[in-house]
């Protein structure tokens, strides 16, 4: 599930990714994922969603601290965040 | 100041008329009364000088040396150390927070005998975290407190109390935060004390709770910053979830002098007991449980100050586990005992009722078994094999386990709230390689089938994704498949640190070795050949010089002065 490392990538695309990754881990979802709603909302809870951030980290190659999806809590601010990031602390 | 001379000190406040005299510990325990005699003279001692941290003027500077007291005094009372240990508990979010002003003032509190509660649960609230209601509210520059903590070890009895409130009434892992309570400096009637509960163990502990009742409270009661409460107590777990499972391992002492002494006093149709070969299997047995749990906890203490930043997986790993065996150790102590274990007024035997309704709280405070193990289960996604190990840095586990290594100093920034990588189980493949070379009477086919266990392990955690709720029934099996694994690691690294202890007492032969790993593989699932008779050497040697202190190491000689 490795992401290409150098390719440039989009605040689209990573949202999209990551709208995949919670309707991978919350299959029982009956709507569609809203970037804007908070992940805890999906009963991520806050291990889970700690967890989550191995994905990210092997898909984007960057570390990422665990508790940034606490400081952003929605998909569209942590897109944005970790966009920010990777743009900071270039490809691993 | 030497371990082994507390030890001496315990035993002699256990003689007759003694603060430790079991009489007088049986007495409150009937009467549910504290056992205020016991914790004084562990104040005069100066133990609590060992709950505060160096930088901060104590004697904390070393986890193992914390652990080696605090199972010198379980091994006598497990009432009294939980009643005593509690503070280390309820002062460890100021440690972690490290805030130098308060901190300080609190260390101070401490080293005076000041006793420190720790409040995280709530009536009705379970172990859930965020479920906590007890709010502060801002008022000028300082807080108002408002709801209850229940229940709470030395809620009524501790002068301060360490509370986790939400800051913001939606919640969530950034919603709530930590204060540290001077309950002598509130006002009258905004802080009311919860009764004392009646329990099943530690009878004469004081289990109760605290309610404010808009309690005002000053702006520098706030121990970090607003909105990391949930991080602090998740980063300060991992070091008391450490620390007191050494309660275990003196339970677990205790039960086996009693069992020892019962083995060579008790005559079955005029034989010795110790000659019927079930009674030494059963002996060996528990005296395997107890090493093994004392290689995790060892282990675990160790890596508090190596691998902080794997702690959280490896503290989880070792409170849901040691409990786990020491219960399981009691329960075959019990076995031996039969109708003696369980007549209280039996001269020397009864001690052992009331240590097995004792430890059955270890199991419970701090995060119970099972949410240890959800606690794993759920971070098993970040654990994936082969994610993190071209990262590792600092010297290998069997560096760091050697007893000589002086370990890297205690650094609570380095903790975090997810691992990422578990060094001690990711070297069991060099370890078994180590082991090959010099393997003693069949060790290295236990370490191999673990280390087919392993693989097996890896591929179903290849596969896990993160889940919402609750973590399934299957991952929570992987998750106790992965404490077994883990802690089979732990032996063999043990094992491989520490060749100049092969030749004595418990590492002749690698007998503990072998015992601990055929335990691990019965864990697993497989019955490793020859189960029977490593139980029944461990059980010879329990009766001999050598089991008179059934520990990997002996006391340390010596700890920091």
């Amino acid at each position: 599930m490795a992401h290409p490392g150098s390719d440039p990538i989009t605040l689209e695309e990573l949202e999209n990714w990551l709208i995949a990754r919670v309707g991978e881990y919350v299959p029982d979802l009956e709507e569609a994922v809203d970037p804007h709603q908070e992940l805890g909302e999906y009963g991520l809870d806050s291990v889970a969603v700690v967890a989550f951030t191995a994905d990210v980290e092997d898909w984007l190659g960057v570390q990422v601290e665990p508790t940034a999806v606490w400081d952003h809590p929605t998909i569209a601010q942590l897109a944005k965040f970790l966009l920010e990031g990777r743009d900071q602390a270039g490809t691993a | 100041m030497r371990t082994s001379v507390f030890a001496r000190e315990v035993d002699a406040w256990s003689a007759p008329g003694g603060p430790f005299d079991p009489a007088l510990l049986t007495a409150h325990d009937e009467a549910e009364t504290f056992p205020a005699e016991a914790c004084a003279a562990l104040d005069r001692w100066g133990l609590p000088d060992y709950y505060v941290p160096s930088r901060f003027g104590g004697r904390l500077a070393r986890l193992d040396e914390v652990h080696a007291l605090l199972r010198t005094v379980a091994s006598r009372d497990l009432t009294v150390a939980v009643a005593h240990g509690k503070t280390f508990l309820g002062a460890a979010s100021v440690w972690t927070a490290g805030d130098g002003e308060t901190a300080a003032s609190l260390a101070r509190h401490i080293m005076a005998g000041q006793a420190v509660a720790w409040g995280l649960t709530e009536p009705g609230g379970g172990s859930d975290l965020l479920a906590g209601e007890l709010t502060a509210a801002r008022d000028g520059t300082g807080w108002r407190l408002t709801g209850r903590k229940w229940p709470v070890n030395n809620a009524t009895r501790g002068r301060f109390v360490c509370v986790l409130a939400r800051t913001d009434p939606g919640g969530g892992p950034r919603g709530f935060s930590v204060f540290l309570v001077d309950k002598r400096a509130t006002a009258p009637g905004t802080v009311r004390h919860l009764p004392k509960m009646p329990t099943h163990g530690i009878r004469s502990a004081d289990i109760s709770g605290v309610e404010f009742l808009d309690a005002r409270i000053p702006a520098d009661a706030l121990v970090g910053r607003v909105g990391e409460g949930l991080e602090l107590v998740l980063k300060s777990l991992q070091l008391t979830r450490v620390a007191c499972v050494a309660l275990s391992l003196g339970a677990g002492d205790h039960a086996l002098r009693i069992a020892r002494r019962f083995l060579s006093e008790r005559r079955l149709h005029g034989r010795p007991f110790s000659e019927l070969p079930h009674a030494r299997t059963v002996a060996g047995r528990s005296v395997a449980r107890l090493l093994l749990a004392e290689a995790v906890s060892r282990t675990a203490a160790r890596a508090v100050h190596e691998v902080p930043q794997e702690l959280s997986a490896v503290s989880a790993i070792t409170k849901a586990l040691v409990p786990t065996l020491v219960q399981g150790q009691l329960r075959l102590v019990g076995e031996l005992l039969g109708a003696r274990g369980f007549l209280t007024g039996v001269e020397g035997y009864g001690g052992f009722a009331k240590v097995e309704r004792d430890h059955q709280i270890v199991g419970i405070f701090d995060g119970s078994t099972w949410v240890n193990r959800s606690a794993l289960a759920s971070s098993l996604p970040a654990l994936r094999p082969g994610r993190r190990q071209a990262t590792r840095v600092g010297p290998p586990v069997h560096e760091w386990l050697r007893e000589e290594h002086e370990p890297a100093p205690l650094d609570p920034h380095r903790l975090g709230v997810m691992a990422r990588d578990n060094t001690v189980l990711g070297s069991l493949g060099d370890l078994v390689a180590r082991l090959a070379t010099d393997a003693p009477r069949g060790a290295d086919r236990l370490a191999a089938r673990l280390l087919e266990a392993q693989s097996e392990l890896d591929g179903h955690i290849a596969a896990l994704r993160p889940t919402a709720g609750p973590p399934p029934t299957a991952t929570m099996r992987l998750a106790e498949r992965y404490e077994w694994c883990h802690a089979g690691a732990a032996a063999l690294a043990l094992w491989v640190a520490n060749p100049r202890h092969h030749d004595r007492d418990w590492w002749r032969d690698g007998l503990w070795l072998r015992g601990c790993l055929t335990l691990v593989l019965e864990g697993l699932g497989a019955s490793p050949p020859g189960a029977a008779d490593v139980f029944d050497e461990l059980g010879s040697l329990l009766l001999g010089d050598a089991g008179d202190r059934v520990s990997l190491f002996g006391m340390p000689a010596e700890v920091s002065a």
